[in-house]
């Protein structure tokens, strides 16, 4: 999956009508404050592309909510912004002690052979990685179940391909025309 | 009971390979530099997700430069400008 035409519109339009909402303020404000509201005007921008139906895309939005308030119900107005900025994130699902408890129960219990040694090992090293993978995912640290984790994934890293590729276009043409 | 225990905690944590093996080749396509690479065509799960956290925070950075880049634009330029109305029309 590629980030469509629509999409990369879709983002534009919202991302614009953040700005929008800065408008009066960005004239009169820091360089370090009007970086701040493109990133964030950007990023709920992005989010919302998804319409309150992937766990990143909620929990970037609760994230920004933290940071500016103001900006997130004004951009996201219309589309249930008080549910998507109020509704409680689910707690850790996967009690690790528990687990890893349970885990070394198994390993006393069992004697194992190598090939069940090295398939442990890739495993042990593919939870590592995918562990890697929720620190930076929005929302990550909920998604306990590994194949969700994955989907989000995927569809975080298109949306952020979305919201680069758009933002690239805006800054690469704003600088040529301030070439003269 | 040990049983009905180890049941639960395995499957809130393991995902079939199957399923792995279907979403690791769906994030193959989306990373540049695996796609790339066609020595083999085996990559490891845990490659693919590594090279998947790179390549998000890569994104990020971008974000972060281009919101600066953006900024910079905006303060460099006159109020009055044909710049600033360049910029203005693109963005507001």
């Amino acid at each position: 999956m590629q980030p469509t035409s629509s999409m990369k519109e879709e983002f534009l339009q919202k991302w614009q009508m953040g700005l929008q909402i800065y408008r009066p303020l960005i004239d009169n404000t820091s360089v370090s404050e009007r970086r701040k509201a493109i990133k964030l005007s950007a990023d709920v921008a992005m989010a919302s592309l998804r319409r309150g139906t992937t766990c990143w895309s909620r929990a970037l939005i609760q994230k920004t909510a933290t940071e500016d308030n103001f900006l997130v119900r004004q951009m996201l107005s219309g589309i249930k912004a008080e549910t998507l900025i109020n509704k409680k994130l689910p707690k850790v699902m996967c009690h690790r002690k528990i687990v890893r408890r349970s885990k070394k129960i198994l390993r006393r219990r069992k004697s194992r052979s190598a090939i069940e040694e090295v398939a442990a090992k890739a495993r042990k090293l593919v939870n590592k990685k995918t562990q890697g993978l929720r620190n930076v995912v929005p929302g990550g640290e909920f998604m306990s179940n590994d194949v969700l984790l994955i989907q989000e994934t995927l569809d975080y890293i298109v949306s952020l391909q979305t919201q680069v590729n758009v933002m690239r276009s805006i800054v690469d043409a704003a600088e040529a025309g301030s070439e003269r | 009971m040990s049983n009905r225990r180890s049941r639960q905690s395995s499957s809130a944590l393991r995902i079939s390979d199957d399923q792995m093996i279907d979403l690791v080749s769906k994030l193959c396509q989306l990373l540049p530099e695996i796609r790339e690479r066609r020595r083999s065509d085996k990559v490891s799960a845990s490659k693919v997700l590594h090279e998947t956290c790179n390549y998000i925070r890569k994104l990020h950075r971008e974000v972060d430069n281009l919101s600066d880049r953006l900024s910079q634009l905006l303060d460099a330029v006159d109020e009055d400008s044909h710049e600033a109305s360049v910029i203005r029309s693109l963005l507001m």
